[in-house]
């Protein structure tokens, strides 16, 4: 008994394990180890193993990572197959009870305190989420097709989303959409995508054009797409324009009789009501296509009309967010002011840096959460744009093997679950540095292996290791076939 | 395209997009690099002490003290205790908010002065709070230990923003000379200002030196000056005008240098220093007698019977007169409308016309040199006469280091052509023969006539500066040399006319001082704003003369009522260091004389 597993340590660790992946893990852990000590930096503290400052900190948090990494690795793999949903369950719990007892800190109540340690559950429940989504799709009867099943996947996902919404945490919250990601290897339907993007597009549209331009759009997209498909240009010339002209001649009309018409208004009108004699036409030419687009727009139009809604019952910062994002507003006193000076050090940074050490933006607290959420400024002023372009390199073979390991894997249960751990990676640096550089609006999710805190390392580590012990596992029994 | 395809295109991209806005603001963007610079570096001014003055004999005309600005960086503001800052300070906490919100509507960024010329003490007190955002800088102010010469020597004041947009040097809250020899010599006085470039954190606490003070410069204090005024004679000067108007200008003949500049009513100049300076700044300019108006380069005066030397000198140089010359008197001149005089003997040669000041013998040489046959015309008479008269300094700026010099008005015969329409004569201009009409001489130009005199022909260019701290020399034109165009020999019959005024029984015998060997010529100049001005020309000794002085006094009658007193005593002080006719100091000071023209327009 000891002799194997001896035996199969020596072998898991010869060839298994894939220690590419593990040494990029550990450079990124590495650098974020010094961007943290460059971006607390403190003369009179100077040792980075000073555990009264964060660098020390996150060096003891390094530590307890790597020998959590360790054990993974040393497990066999059947146990996180058999530990998936006690896992997520435990996990469930300890989010629920932060509701009850945890703390509040910065206005959401995600932190459980014991004793010395600050413990984030939210955290945690990525990771069980991927293993138990993991579980849940490789049993033997599940298909992606059924939606019994795709209702389970739900549950799976927003139990946790639901708990974590409720701490007032929203950023960690949207995380869980990244699991579409894996969804769609799995075979979702690729449709549901091609909708989603055409409804992020219309929420982006709808706040950067006009409403009036925003519904001439989309009358031409959609008489334009129609009649891609069937060819009949000239009935949808006549369309266009007779829309255009009644529109004109109704609002010109009530201006003269003085209505305070609105072209937005006028228009609107006519082209919901020009909507019963399209469908006659297609109902006579037996165009069904036409019938798609015609939904299609009014789901358009009741979307665009949603957004304005939704974003009124938003809460004012997160408004402000949108709004400062999209170039709207550009108040760079109040909700502008983080992006703003995080767009600062970063740009100042040039292209090779200011050096270790030397930001000023970072060093002199112009950057607010400079060791958590916006560490990647650290990044970027002192190390400049190669620096960064390395970073993001490094993340994204990164991922990209991580989504091969899951290729690699015999068993969907393993696939599923790598292609999880690259979602919830690609997820995190996307919005993470996007926030940074104001191209994502300011969601608080930190930027994995980077970011101070010991939750967030654990759990990320735990998330890579696990992949990594699962392709080893696989390796490891291929010679044996 | 399969899906696994199309998950690596959708990770790839999200890093394209990632790292190409990356490129964008980190590499082609230097819009953050200069707002980084903006964020982290402080330009700290340190401020150069000003330059001293001194006066002819090294006492202190203008001192500077240690003073200290509160300036604020509206940015790195936090809310305060205004009530506290109120009372540490001693203004109104209205006042603080107001300065403050100017403060940032000028810029959040960059510092404003809040409040300017603390004391020691209140900035010790200021030190002990804590205000995040404020700050003060070191500043010297003005003070001036024997309180004369406030037109003179000038007032310092924060500089306007029309300066800083003309002069890059400037600063918002800079000080700057505004007028006087503060003016005239802002160059050397107010030094070279350096700066400390600083690097602060978010909450505008200063970090450190940047860059180990590779950009740090050191101020260069400003330049002491040794002026030409001798403090104890403007003392004196001021003292014996106070409660007239009018001015006393004394030019040491020899050099150029102006020993003695009054211009009354005068100002304590440390009135014009520290908070309450706009207070009293705008008391001075409400006074209908105008203390602010430096009369004595500014004013413009009928020079009266003075100008008859100018005439007599002329007319020797071009031959119409001869010292011997003699001319009837009849209580007047009697061509055309006439020109009045007093009774005395007659006929009178040209010496004696000039102690007695005979209005009639001036009419006539006045005539003789406009209508000059050799000339052909009055107009081309006229023209040559204008030059002469310019040559002695008058009609135009003399050129002194003095700024705000103002011309005078010496009439062409273009301007007698414009009035009377080409049709008038000698006798039309009559009265410019006895510096009446439409003559107008500063009180520096006929202190410098007086020079001229007493050169026998020749002037320096009056100056206040006798030499500035790290100058080998002024300007060269102070060194040089301006001839009038009379020559030296016609001088003597003129000077001999002066000095029998007040030693032969002249116009001017009350400035007799025995051994001075003053020579004097007195000046009653109508005008039409009340009584006549009192003026006398004056210089002494007689022979290698050591002071020259022009005394003006609006409305004070005769030129021997005041003018001459006053010339005489001056001239004594200067001479001999001290005054032997304390009776007719008090007779001078006790002179009440009426302004009713300035005092009406008080209401």
């Amino acid at each position: 008994m000891t002799g194997s597993r001896n035996n199969e340590g020596g072998r898991l660790f010869a060839g298994g394990v894939d220690w590419v992946s593990v040494g990029i893990y550990l450079l990124l852990v590495l650098m974020g180890w010094l961007n943290i000590y460059a971006a607390v930096y403190d003369e009179a503290h100077a040792s980075i193993f000073d555990i009264g400052q964060r660098y020390g900190m996150q060096g003891v948090w390094i530590g307890v990572s790597l020998f959590m990494g360790l054990v993974v690795l040393l497990l066999d793999d059947k146990y996180y197959h058999i530990l998936a949903y006690p896992l997520y369950g435990l996990s469930l719990l300890l989010l629920a009870a932060t509701l009850v007892v945890g703390r509040e800190v910065n206005g959401a109540k995600s932190w459980i305190f014991l004793g010395p340690v600050a413990l984030q559950p939210a955290e945690f429940v990525k990771f069980t989420t991927a293993l138990a989504l993991a579980r849940l799709m490789s049993t033997y009867s599940f298909s992606i097709r059924k939606t019994g099943d795709i209702l389970r996947i739900c549950v799976l996902l927003l139990v946790p989303m639901a708990i974590i919404l409720l701490q007032n945490d929203t950023g960690s919250a949207i995380v869980y959409t990244a699991f579409a990601f894996v969804l769609y290897r799995e075979g979702l339907n690729g449709w549901l995508y091609l909708a989603m993007i055409m409804v992020v597009s219309l929420f982006v549209f709808s706040f950067l054009l006009s409403p009036a331009f925003l519904l001439v759009l989309l009358i031409v997209a959609c008489t334009l797409f129609q009649a891609l498909g069937n060819g009949n240009w000239r009935e949808s010339l006549v369309y266009v324009s007779g829309v255009a002209l009644l529109t004109l001649a109704f609002y010109f009309l009530g201006r003269a009789a003085g209505w305070g018409f609105t072209l937005h208004g006028v228009l609107l009108a006519v082209s919901l009501l020009s909507l019963i004699p399209v469908a006659i036409y297609a109902y006579r030419a037996r165009l069904r296509t036409v019938y798609l687009y015609l939904l299609l727009f009014l789901g358009s139009i009741t979307f665009t009309y949603m957004t304005d809604f939704a974003f009124g019952k938003m809460q004012p910062h997160q408004q402000e967010r949108i709004l400062d994002l999209f170039g709207i507003e550009n108040d760079l006193q109040g909700a502008g002011y983080n992006v703003n000076q995080s767009k600062i050090a970063i740009g100042s940074g040039g292209l090779t840096g200011k050096g270790f050490l030397n930001g000023t933006q970072t060093k002199y607290n112009f950057v607010p959460e400079q060791s958590t959420d916006f560490i990647f400024c650290t990044v970027g002023e002192e190390w400049g744009f190669a620096g960064a372009l390395v970073v993001l390199a490094l993340f994204c073979i990164l991922i990209l093997r991580i989504m091969k390991m899951g290729e690699r894997q015999m068993e969907p249960f393993g696939r599923i679950y790598c292609y999880s751990v690259a979602a919830v990676f690609l997820f995190h640096v996307f919005v993470n540095v996007g926030m940074t550089i104001g191209v994502m609006p300011v969601i608080g999710i930190p930027l994995p292996f980077f970011s101070y805190g010991g939750s967030s390392l654990i759990s990320f580590t735990l998330l890579f290791f696990v992949a990594v012990r699962l392709d080893a596992g696989k390796r490891r029994e291929l010679p044996v076939d | 395209m399969g899906r696994i395809r199309i998950l690596q295109i959708v990770v790839v991209a999200v890093f394209a997009v990632l790292a190409s806005r990356l490129f964008y603001i980190q590499v082609l963007d230097s819009r953050y690099k200069r707002e980084a610079r903006n964020n982290v570096l402080r330009h700290e001014v340190q401020y150069p002490p000003r330059g001293e003055v001194y006066d002819r004999n090294g006492e202190f005309l203008v001192r500077s003290r240690e003073s200290y600005d509160l300036m604020v960086v509206p940015r790195d503001m936090k809310p305060f205790d205004t009530l506290l800052m109120s009372r540490v300070l001693g203004v109104t906490p209205e006042k603080i908010k107001r300065n403050i919100a100017r403060a940032t509507a000028y810029s959040r960024r960059r510092p404003s002065v809040v409040l300017p010329m603390l004391s020691k003490e209140e900035k010790s007190r200021l030190d002990e709070c804590d205000f995040p955002g404020f700050y003060t800088v070191f500043r010297t102010v003005r003070s001036y230990p024997r309180k004369i010469g406030g037109n003179l020597l000038g007032s310092v004041g924060e500089v306007s923003p029309r300066v800083i947009e003309r002069d890059s040097y400037y600063k918002s809250g800079d000080y700057i000379g505004e007028s006087g020899v503060e003016l005239a010599y802002e160059e050397a006085l107010r030094g070279v200002k350096g700066v400390k470039v600083n690097v602060v954190d978010v909450h505008g606490i200063t970090k450190g030196s940047y860059n180990d003070g590779e950009f740090d410069t050191v101020p260069v204090p400003g330049a002491a000056i040794v002026s030409t005024i001798d403090a104890e004679l403007q003392a004196f000067g001021e003292e014996l005008l106070a409660g007239k108007v009018g001015s006393i200008v004394a030019i040491e003949p020899s050099t150029g240098e102006i020993l003695v500049m009054v211009s009354s009513p005068t100002y304590d100049p440390d009135e014009l220093v520290g908070r309450e300076r706009g207070n009293h700044y705008m008391e001075l300019l409400g006074n209908p007698r105008r203390p602010m108006f430096n009369r004595a380069v500014m004013a413009k005066y009928p020079p009266g019977s003075t100008f008859k030397l100018v005439n007599g000198l002329i007319g020797m140089q071009e031959g119409v007169v001869r010292p011997e010359t003699t001319y009837p008197c009849h209580n007047g001149y009697t061509v055309g409308r006439g020109v009045k005089c007093h009774s005395h003997a007659s006929p009178l040669n040209l010496i004696d016309a000039v102690k007695t000041s005979c209005n009639a013998y001036f009419c006539y040489v006045f005539r003789n040199i406009i209508d000059n046959p050799k000339y052909g015309s009055v107009k081309r008479g006229f023209d040559v006469w204008n030059e002469y008269v310019r040559s002695f300094g008058f009609g135009r700026k003399l050129d002194s280091d003095f700024i705000g010099e103002l011309n005078g008005n010496v009439p062409t015969s273009e301007f007698y052509d414009k009035r009377y329409n080409g049709r008038w004569n000698s006798l039309t201009t009559v009265s410019l023969s006895i510096g009446q009409g439409e003559l107008g001489c500063t009180p520096l130009q006929m202190a410098n006539l007086a020079a001229i005199v007493a050169n026998r022909g020749y002037y320096y260019i009056p100056h206040v500066v006798r030499s500035v701290e790290g100058r080998d020399s002024l300007d060269m034109r102070f060194y040089r040399k301006h001839y009038t165009k009379v020559d030296t020999k016609y001088f003597e019959p003129v000077v001999e006319g002066m000095w029998r005024a007040v030693h032969r029984d002249g116009t001017a015998r009350v400035a007799y001082v025995e051994g001075l060997d003053i020579c004097g010529k007195t000046g009653t100049a109508q005008n039409p704003h009340g009584r006549d001005h009192s003026t006398f020309l004056s210089f002494a000794p007689r022979n290698n003369p050591r002071i020259a002085v022009s005394v003006y006094v609006e409305h004070g009658i005769w030129g021997a009522t005041v003018a001459a007193p006053v010339a005489s005593l001056i001239i004594e002080k200067y001479l001999t260091g001290e005054v032997s006719r304390p009776e007719l100091v008090e007779q001078v000071k006790q002179l009440n004389l009426n302004y009713s023209y300035y005092d009406r327009q008080q209401k």
